[in-house]
């Protein structure tokens, strides 16, 4: 079997609060082994640890008990994140760098130099949809901005793992799609994705397999299918149906011993109406 | 799939990128705007002693000189260093730069670098436009000696401007002062590592610095008064010597400002003792930022 591309085992971890004497407990014995080439969604509502999940197993933040490891090399050793790219929540980065200088200094951390390195910068600003503002001082770039130069950031030392702390917040829907086209893409190549995001529709796009945490521990784990799909349904969509034909495959339905469980319209999703109306892609 | 690259520990690159980027950030904080009152104040200070002429103006100028550049690079070094880790660490940038392949020690060493090149250059800058005022302010009182002074007494008199000019002597003075500012900017770094406000880092960076200036002659005072003079009393004023460094040791540029030539040994002597503190100061600092909690 090859290493994992995460192991976190026992994962715990307290906060401890000025003023107070109990601690916070941010993560609590979390176990989860991601193999090399899945896309893992972590999910779960606000402040139930997974950002600080994400920072233990970057080395940011230092584990209470339990340990955590990227593609075999324990978290607290700087060699762990050779392979990694990191886009953390809320990005923040260099306010007096232009969107290239930001690329450059981040590759240069990662050992890159000189022309490969300009090319890449450039090709990343391309893949982000920057190209137009790598010219421009951070300072001035929008919200969505920073989380475009957050990605490109993450992507300039050629990593095998991708971690990315709600890499659509603040994006439009449009570069969200963008996004999660070129997740699919670095999924294609073999690149490792762990995410967390609160966008459920895209988690379910994009991610084999997802664990649900809730105050600090893993409560639900698993493919998406396996976890919400009952089993033993089937769901049928027509088109010029008429009352008949519906009649007709319900009296049928009811002699085969199965059942028709329920009968709708399918509802039009509101970011595909999105989309359409401002001329986004999909 | 590629193998894992080979991380090596230790990387000048990362910490010349680091250094570079420190750099660029002070710069385009317009922070050598700063300098610019310092043209002023050895400008203005010319024109005064011209005005009200001084016994002899060039000493007073280069007293001056020396006086504020060395006021003033310590006080860059301060204000700079101070807020480096905190602002870092506020906006989240910190995060992503050690999600890098990047050791906190090679970080910190980066950050520091990039002080040390700001305090660098700046000192360069304010040793030229030191010297340019002074050479000017020199050719106009040669110019009017010539006239004024009698020919037989005029090679004498010409000798004592010059010596009160800008001279190489005045080089390792300079040097002693720019160390003075590296060696204050390491301490504000520790203190920034285990400070929880920059206030409290720029406070106390002063204080220490006050401290530093009076220690050794408070100990002397202190150690040489009537009576008996107890152990502990000797242990702790060598534990006060030991945490601050004896500042003192650098005002041995006034001396070299009249024009005492600086001893090469002695000078060696107090750059071994900077770069000593600097060392500890540095090693300490990262004691504190490893073992920290981002
Ligand atoms: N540096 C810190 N000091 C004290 N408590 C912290 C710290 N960082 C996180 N916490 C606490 O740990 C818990 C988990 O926080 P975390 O940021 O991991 O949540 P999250 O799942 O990422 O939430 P969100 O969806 O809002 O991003 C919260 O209760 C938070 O208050
Ligand atoms: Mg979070």
């Amino acid at each position: 079997m090859s290493t994992s591309a995460i192991s976190i085992q026992n994962l715990s971890k307290d906060f401890s609060v000025p003023f107070r004497r109990d601690a916070v407990r941010a993560v609590k014995n979390l176990s989860l082994e991601i193999p090399p080439g899945e896309v893992y969604g972590l999910l779960g509502p606000n402040g139930s640890g997974k950002s600080t999940t994400m920072k233990i197993l970057l080395g940011l933040v230092s584990p209470t008990a339990g340990s955590t490891s990227v593609f075999g090399i324990n978290s607290t050793l700087v060699g762990s994140r050779e392979n990694v790219g990191f886009l953390p929540e809320n990005p923040y980065f260099y306010k007096y760098l232009t969107g290239l200088e930001t690329l450059l200094f981040f590759g240069k951390l990662c050992g890159l130099a000189g022309t490969p390195l300009k090319h890449k910068a450039h090709h990343l600003l391309e893949t982000v949809g920057l190209a137009d503002a790598h010219d421009r001082r951070l300072g001035g770039y929008s919200k969505g901005m920073l989380q475009r130069i957050g990605l490109a950031q993450a992507l300039i030392g050629d990593p095998r793992l991708l971690v990315l702390d709600e890499p659509t917040a603040g994006v439009d829907p449009a570069g969200s799609h963008d996004i999660r086209d070129l997740i699919l893409q670095f999924k294609a190549q073999g690149i490792t994705v762990l995410l967390c995001s609160h966008l459920l529709n895209q988690v379910q796009e994009i991610c084999d397999r997802i664990g649900i945490m809730h105050q600090g521990a893993l409560v639900a784990e698993g493919r998406i299918s396996d976890l919400i799909n009952p089993p033993n349904q089937t769901q049928l969509v027509l088109e010029n149906a008429s009352p008949a034909l519906l009649a007709a495959l319900a009296k049928q339905t009811v002699e085969a011993g199965a059942r028709v469980v329920g009968e709708h319209k399918p509802h039009a999703d509101l970011e595909r109406f999105f989309l359409k109306i401002t001329g986004g892609k999909h | 799939m590629s193998a894992a690259p080979q991380h090596s520990v230790f990387s000048l690159r990362r910490v010349s990128a680091l250094a570079h980027n420190t750099l660029l950030e002070l710069v385009r904080l317009k922070v050598f705007y700063f300098l610019l009152l310092f043209a002023l104040l050895v400008i203005g200070c010319s024109i005064f002693t011209v005005k009200f002429s001084f016994q002899n103006p060039l000493q007073v100028l280069k007293d001056v000189g020396l006086g504020s550049m060395s006021i003033f690079s310590w006080l860059l070094g301060l204000l700079c260093t101070a807020n480096l880790l905190p602002k870092d660490q506020e906006d989240r940038t910190l995060y992503t730069i050690l999600a890098k392949p990047v050791s906190r020690f090679e970080y910190l060493l980066g950050k520091l670098s990039g002080v040390f090149l700001l305090l660098t250059l700046s000192t360069l800058m304010m040793s030229a436009v030191f010297a340019g005022v002074l050479g000017l302010r020199e050719q106009q009182e040669i110019a009017e000696i010539t006239q004024t002074t009698a020919p037989e007494q005029l090679p004498k008199a010409l000798e004592a401007v010059r010596a009160a000019a800008f001279q190489l002597n005045l080089i390792p003075g300079i040097l002693l002062i720019l160390l003075k500012a590296l060696l204050c900017s390491t301490l504000t770094l520790l203190l920034s590592t285990v400070a929880t406000s920059s206030v409290f880092t720029i406070l106390t960076s002063v204080v220490i610095y006050l401290i530093g200036h009076v220690q050794s002659i408070a100990r002397e005072a202190w150690l040489s008064g009537t009576g008996q003079i107890s152990a502990v009393t000797k242990v702790l004023s060598a534990a006060v010597a030991l945490v601050f460094p004896d500042l003192q040791l650098f005002n041995v540029v006034d001396e070299i400002a009249v024009g005492t030539a600086l001893p090469l040994p002695l000078f060696l002597q107090i750059a071994g003792f900077g770069a000593f503190y600097i060392l500890v100061y540095f090693l300490l600092a990262q004691v504190f930022f490893s073992s920290r909690e981002l």
